[in-house]
């Protein structure tokens, strides 16, 4: 896959996909629908809007982000429970080195009316090198009292002692490295894209 | 016959506060050596700057091992030397398997000495006599790295690392503390296994619960940053009798 800044949509029963261009998409949720969808950006920027807007609707965005050189991205990812009893789940990871930047900005609006909602959004991020930069702003706006809401972000360098640990088992610097970076995304992205997380890792680690 | 670890006026520090003060230690192939001191002696500095922990830096002194300067080696080099280190606190890897931790392990330092990597077959069977051996189920192996584990399942993991990688010379660093009767059956028994006439072992460790399983050919007391003296496993004994200050 050549494509550095691949896309897949798992699942999207009752959903309208706005594509206006490369970057931004909106997505509509309609009653007991469903999106899934992942996201690696690696060059661009993302702009998502999800709009859940009939009952029970729900969404999981999983987005990663791996820049290098002086890239420069913004990653936007807004939320909006439109309608009660609707659920969401964000889980963005990303790995920044060189003296590229990400500035993540994710958002989950709740108005007064949709009641008994879930929103969860968990952000973690890796930076490789000094010159590297991630600006994580996470923002909830919930106006309905009635809701289950949750969101956390993590930023910093790789674990010296995780990295120490490996090494004392004989296995060498820049390997071990690779093994915490892999570990580091987990199962956040489809096998589809495996390949050019791969050959990332073994450009960067 | 050549010692296989020699400590030589050993300084270091972290920080800007010096911990090992001039240290001096010889372990001999196939030596049981216990380290026995009170706390913040530098018993565990003295592990860390064996291994190559980057937070500490050695200001002077020597550490051969095999003959060879030790202290111009990465971490990894100075494993696939020889080198093995039981932590006292096991590091989590979240997201990274036991087994497939063993096998790169393993393979690194293979190719370290020269040889083929091992194949999946081959390191399956490799890897099931030994925990076997030590009660490691199948379950536990699927597991990432020392997370979710208890105190003494990590310790008894850290056995059977030891027991997977082989090494000429092992560090348990503290491995007794915390440890329930039976963990620490489990870790006398993996040394006791492994010991030969040519692997070493230096126990370090602050007091005689492990020392019961494993009887130390030699028994050193460390003291604010040196070893003060060096004797036979009789002085567990004495240390136990009437503790650390009449050294």
């Amino acid at each position: 896959m050549t494509n550095s800044n691949p896309f897949l949509i798992h699942a999207q029963d009752q959903v309208v996909v706005k594509n206006p261009d490369e970057k931004s998409w909106v997505f509509e949720v309609g009653k007991n629908g469903n999106l899934w969808v992942d996201f690696l950006q690696m060059t661009d920027d993302l702009d998502v809007l999800v709009s859940l807007q009939g009952e029970a609707a729900k969404c999981k965005i999983n987005c990663a982000y791996l820049t290098n050189k002086n890239n420069n991205l913004n990653i936007n990812i807004k939320v909006l429970h439109k309608h009660k009893k609707t659920t969401s789940e964000q889980y963005i990871r990303g790995i920044v080195t060189d003296e590229s930047a990400v500035s993540f900005k994710g958002i989950i609006e709740i108005p007064k009316s949709s009641q008994k909602c879930d929103g969860r959004q968990h952000h973690r991020g890796l930076i490789l090198s000094p010159k590297a930069k991630i600006e994580a702003t996470p923002q909830l706006e919930i106006w309905a009292d009635d809701v289950i809401c949750s969101h956390g972000s993590a930023v910093g360098p790789l674990d010296q002692n995780q990295m120490f640990y490996l090494q004392t088992r004989g296995i060498p610097e820049n390997e071990a490295r690779k093994i915490l970076l892999s570990s580091f995304l987990g199962d956040l992205m489809p096998d589809e894209f495996s390949d050019t997380i791969q050959k990332w890792m073994d450009e960067n680690a | 016959m050549a010692a296989l670890l020699e400590i030589k006026n050993l300084h270091a520090k972290v920080g800007n506060k010096e911990i090992l003060k001039g240290l001096n230690l010889v372990i001999e192939a196939g030596e049981v050596h216990a380290i026995m001191g009170p706390n913040g002696c530098g018993k565990s500095t003295l592990s860390a700057v064996i291994t190559g922990h980057p937070s500490y830096v050695v200001t002077e002194g020597k550490v051969l091992f095999k003959g060879k300067d030790l202290l111009k080696m990465t971490p990894d080099e100075r494993a696939n030397a020889g080198v093995f280190l039981a932590f006292q606190h096991p590091i989590e890897l979240p997201g990274v398997g036991l087994a497939q931790f063993l096998k790169t392990a393993l393979n690194a330092k293979r190719k370290f000495e020269g040889k083929e990597s091992m194949d999946a077959v081959a390191f399956m069977k490799y890897m099931n006599v030994r925990a076997t051996a030590l009660g490691i189920s199948n379950e536990m192996l699927k597991r990432p790295v020392n997370v979710g584990f208890s105190g003494g399942e990590k310790k008894r993991l850290e056995t059977f690392q030891m027991a997977m990688l082989e090494p000429d010379f092992c560090i348990l660093d503290e491995m007794d503390s915390g440890l329930d009767v039976d963990a620490l059956k489990v870790v006398g028994q993996g040394v006791s296994v492994m010991r030969d006439a040519k692997r070493s072992f230096m126990i370090i460790t602050h007091h005689d619960d492990l020392l019961q399983y494993v009887k130390p050919d030699k028994v050193s007391i460390m003291r604010d940053g040196v070893i003060i003296k060096t004797a036979g496993a009789e002085l567990v004994k004495e240390v136990e009798a009437s503790g650390y200050d009449k050294f």
